[in-house]
């Protein structure tokens, strides 16, 4: 608990630079990688992210230490080699992208290797703080670190401001761009430059074989929440900082923990959350939603049972009726009988179950949808009056007022269904 | 330097067994632009690999194979999940599965840290050199000889089996899945096959070359082999051929920069890879005007 | 005007076809005739490939079932042949024309069997058929448009089926490719086989077939061509998609759930 105080109170001036720098990071590629995640081209990310790893070791060999100018720097060209192979093996060749991403993060990737085991072997002792790169340290990051990974976090975020249009344009619709003027290769290639600075900033903290997932997760996890494009890029930068501040606080409390997977397995577990319990499209309110609509079919199909009572003159039915007419379902059926008397449509006297007038108008609706669906049905689509009745029977519960009406006017307010059975309205008497 | 000795041959003969294994499958999951989730399968077997290591102790047996094989499969229906029931599109599935389960593989690995005989280098990039003194034992203490050589060999057999026997059927759903599966073929029965086959691959030669590099031995050679023929029985043969010149040249290289033996098997690779990529390009051959023009007949 | 008849090679029994939850065929009811050569007709987005599709169990329907010879498909898929459209899939394979025609022998082939001499003499055959026997050894990805259609109907030939569904099998063929197929496959009727085949070129197809099934969304006809083929029918089939339905199935499309699944 004294390390939760000491972490989260800022005491420490190096832990506040660590946190604002993993939320700067964080949002940044966040940021990126939404608009990465719609175009679809989620696995570029991790391709570039593996690719950076030859950079970071040259940069090493080349300055002799940790320096973050010459780590930068070699990483930001090794993922835009990679980036450019990519285009042009796509452009000159018959393989297919899949093969062509797979290949160059295995070829980049194994390259790193290869310096990095020789760089090891050349027994420097900055070798240690090489290592970080691959599953990240946020805890290593220093002052001077923070200001070249906090700038570019800062100019990414900027430049992803001031010209979300085009980039909004080229993952939306780059034809279209194209065609009324827009430099659409300018701006993919600047957007790429973007993709792999945001890459490049998240190595010390994520490490590059994890970093992939701070691009794809949280625009995918947001995207659950919301359909605007500002509400999600703003959702998947909060869900991105707040992984990263976790994750940093594990690996402060943990000192031989690597950051990256853990800043990974909270994203993840805010992006399960959201796949699970965002309203709308979320697993279980979408489970939700079917329950209470088959419910409410049930409901329906009762109240038309009442309704064609009433149309062989019957005033009411009785339970035994009900539950006859809807075996191995007498849960449901005394549900819904419930449901329906406290919503007024239906009255319940001992087991004599009558509609109320509410009632008749509701049960006369969905009768006359149920109707008016099978004719439409029959005139229109020639299907046989025969073949009818099952679609009605699913459409009834879904047809709106304004669709009600278009029928009504298509048809020409029709007195019959296909089966000669009289359509009812609201006025009719029974 | 280059001296032929028995090390150096064990070595490249199981560098080249495990790259055999991989490219074979390889093609076949190039052919189905499935190489991505090659990948992923590969990185996401890591926590089964670890969670093998740690019930079977020092010996490594059935259970880390067990262990991958199960989660090499949980990383498949994840990403089915992912994307029919919470919907989310097929490259972020893959993408959250695969650093999800890699992520709670390195967490497990540096928790068990004392327990598993593993680290983090292991699972990037094996080690082939140390395979000449992690010998197989029997019970009644005879020496085999490296134990790794076994479980590539195995593998060897297993891969190479599959493929004679199912090359039909892996053939067809791999040029036309639908076709397939109205004469009769289960195109989902024989995909989950070659998936599991992928993971048991991942596994027996994560020790040699790592989790991540095994990637590279199951996509760059086929990828390389492509762009010199069009005919699959070619391919095939053209992917094997490379895999044994990686495996010879990758060793030798590494010896004489003292790096690491996968590491540079891969960079061969690579090399050879974008070398042929050069010269069969459409910018090479028009420059230069060769002959690897491919134009279509009959347009 | 729809036509049903007795002892059917089809019947279609209410189907309903959704992709993404949006219903792309409505209430398809209909049954075809044996030996005959079977037009499916309709706009773009009619439906008429996802047809195909739901018959040959390749999606399946949120409603509705598909009989065959009167019997499920899977009792009779021997007896069933497809071409699938030429862009399903990717021409670079590496595989020889050869290759390709006797994946149709495959079916009745069994598992671990290899294609022997028999398979490959009649591969040769059905590639003579289609007019490109001298091709066998060429490779898929050299071959153009018109000869890659050729290479699909010799494969299902090869499958010797008794119905063939064939999914655009005139599209992006040049006229003496289009004359040659439809040469063959009024043939392949004359000696009592059935083909069903999607087009969407109207005018050549009144010369072709002998029955139409006419789409747009619903089935708007299926009968003899003189029966169907009238200008009513024809408005109705290409004048534009139903208001209506279009209307039910956005409603549809945006609900959380398909509530056409049962």
């Amino acid at each position: 608990m004294s390390d939760f105080l000491y972490f989260f109170t800022f005491q420490d001036s190096s832990i506040a630079f660590v946190v604002i720098g993993i939320i700067l990071l964080g949002v940044g590629s966040a940021y990126v990688g939404t608009y990465s995640f719609l175009d679809k081209k989620a696995l570029l990310g991790d391709a570039i992210s593996h690719a950076v790893l030859p950079g970071i070791c040259l940069g090493f060999i080349l300055a002799g230490t940790k320096n973050p100018v010459y780590i930068v720097s070699g990483a930001f060209f090794s993922g835009a080699l990679a980036t450019f192979l990519t285009s042009w093996l796509r452009k000159n060749t018959r393989l297919s992208e899949d093969a062509i991403i797979a290949s160059i993060l295995s070829i980049f990737f194994g390259f790193g290797i290869v310096l990095l085991t020789v760089i090891q072997k050349s027994g420097n002792p900055e070798m240690a703080g090489l290592n970080q790169f691959i599953f990240g340290n946020a805890i290593a990051i220093l002052e001077e670190d923070l200001w070249i990974y906090g700038g570019l976090a800062v100019f990414i975020i900027l430049s992803l401001s001031i010209f979300q249009k085009e980039f909004s344009l080229l993952v939306f619709n780059a034809e279209y761009g194209k065609a009324i003027g827009y430099p659409m290769g300018l701006i993919r290639l600047v957007f790429n430059v973007l993709m792999i600075l945001s890459v490049v900033i998240g190595i010390q903290a994520i490490g590059v074989v994890l970093m992939a997932a701070l691009l794809i997760t949280p625009g995918a996890a947001a995207r659950f929440w919301t359909d605007k494009l500002g509400n999600l890029v703003i959702l998947a930068g909060i869900f991105s900082a707040v992984s990263g501040v976790m994750g940093t606080y594990i690996s402060f409390v943990l000192p031989q923990m690597p950051t990256g997977p853990w800043v990974v397995v909270f994203l993840s577990f805010l992006a399960l959350i959201s796949f699970l319990f965002a309203p709308k499209r979320g697993v279980l309110s979408r489970y939700i939603s079917r329950r209470s609509y088959l419910k409410k079919t049930h409901q329906d199909h009762l109240l038309k049972a009442l309704y064609r009572a009433l149309e062989a003159g019957k005033k009411n039915m009785t339970i035994e009726e009900i539950y006859e007419a809807y075996p191995f379902q007498k849960r449901e059926s005394d549900q819904s009988i419930d449901n329906l008397i406290s919503n007024g449509l239906i009255i319940k006297n001992q087991s004599i179950i009558s509609l109320t007038p509410k009632g008749k108008s509701e049960s006369k609706r969905i009768v006359r949808l149920h109707r008016l669906w099978e004719l439409y049905l029959n005139e229109y689509m020639n299907i046989a009056p025969d073949h009818v009745h099952d679609s009605a029977e699913k459409l009834e519960h879904i047809l709106t007022p304004e669709l009600e009406e278009l029928l009504e006017n298509r048809l020409n307010y029709p007195k019959l269904d296909p089966h000669q059975e009289t359509i009812p309205r609201d006025h009719d008497e029974l | 330097m280059m001296s032929f000795d028995q090390n150096a041959f064990l070595i490249i003969f199981t560098a080249s067994m495990i790259s055999i294994s991989c490219g074979l499958l390889g093609v076949f999951m190039m052919l189905r632009k499935m190489s991505m989730t090659g990948d992923a399968i590969s990185h996401a077997v890591l926590p089964g690999i670890v969670i093998g290591f740690f019930v079977s102790g020092s010996q490594r047996g059935l259970e880390v194979i067990i262990g991958a094989g199960i989660l090499g499969i949980l990383a498949t229906l994840m990403i089915d999940w992912l994307r029919r029931k919470a919907r989310v599109q097929l490259d972020a599935s893959i993408g959250i599965t695969f650093t999800l389960l890699f992520a709670i593989g390195i967490i497990l690995i540096n928790l068990l840290a004392y327990k598993v005989d593993l680290d983090q280098e292991c699972v990037l990039y094996g080690e082939i050199a140390y395979l000449p003194i992690d010998l197989w034992i029997t019970g009644g203490g005879q020496n085999m000889g490296p134990r790794i050589m076994y479980l590539a060999l195995l593998n060897l057999i297993l891969v190479g089996g599959f493929i004679y026997l199912f090359f039909k059927e892996l053939t067809v759903t791999s040029f036309d899945e639908n076709f397939s599966m109205v004469i009769g073929i289960p195109a989902g029965v024989i995909n989950l096959g070659l998936m599991s086959m992928v993971s048991y691959t991942t596994v027996s030669s994560f020790e040699a070359v790592g989790a991540i590099l095994v990637v590279a031995l199951l996509v760059v050679p086929p990828a390389t082999a492509f762009l010199w023929t069009k005919k699959l029985n070619q391919l095939i043969k053209i992917t094997i051929g490379i895999g044994i010149g990686i495996a010879i040249l990758g060793y030798y290289l590494a010896y004489f920069f003292d790096s690491s033996i996968a590491g540079m098997v891969v960079s061969v690779a690579g090399i050879v890879f974008l070398a042929s990529a050069l010269y069969k390009s459409k910018l090479f051959s028009n420059r230069f005007g060769t002959s690897t023009k491919q134009e279509s007949f009959g347009n | 005007m729809i036509n049903h008849i007795e002892h059917p090679i089809i019947e279609i029994h209410d189907l309903t076809v959704s992709y993404d939850q949006s219903p792309v065929l409505w209430n398809v009811d209909l049954s075809l005739p044996s030996g005959k050569l079977i037009g499916i007709l309709g706009p773009n987005g009619a439906g008429k490939s996802t047809l195909i599709k739901a018959i040959m169990g390749l999606v399946s329907p949120s409603g509705g079932y598909v009989k065959l010879f009167d019997k499920s498909l899977e009792e009779v898929r021997s007896r069933i042949s497809y071409v699938p459209q030429r862009e399903s899939v990717d021409w670079n394979f590496p595989a020889s024309v050869l290759d390709v025609v006797l994946m149709g022998t495959y079916g009745k082939l069994g598992l671990f069997k290899r294609p022997g001499k028999k398979e490959k003499e009649l591969a040769m055959e059905c590639l003579e058929k289609v007019g490109m026997q001298g091709f066998a050894k060429r490779q898929i990805s050299e071959l153009s448009g018109g000869q890659q259609q050729r290479v699909f109907i010799g494969r299902s030939l090869a499958q010797n089926a008794d119905l063939y569904l064939m999914d655009e099998p005139f599209a992006g063929v040049d006229m003496a490719t289009e004359t040659a197929i439809f040469e063959l496959l009024k043939q392949m009727t004359a000696e009592g086989k059935t083909v069903v085949v999607v087009h969407h070129d109207i005018y050549s197809a009144v010369n072709y077939f002998d029955w139409f099934i006419m789409l747009n969304l619903h089935l708007v006809a299926s009968g003899p061509k003189e029966t169907v083929i009238t200008e009513e029918l024809l408005r109705k089939t290409y004048g534009g998609k139903l208001n209506l339905l279009t209307k039910v199935s956005d409603l549809i499309r945006q609900k959380e759930f398909n509530p056409l699944k049962n």
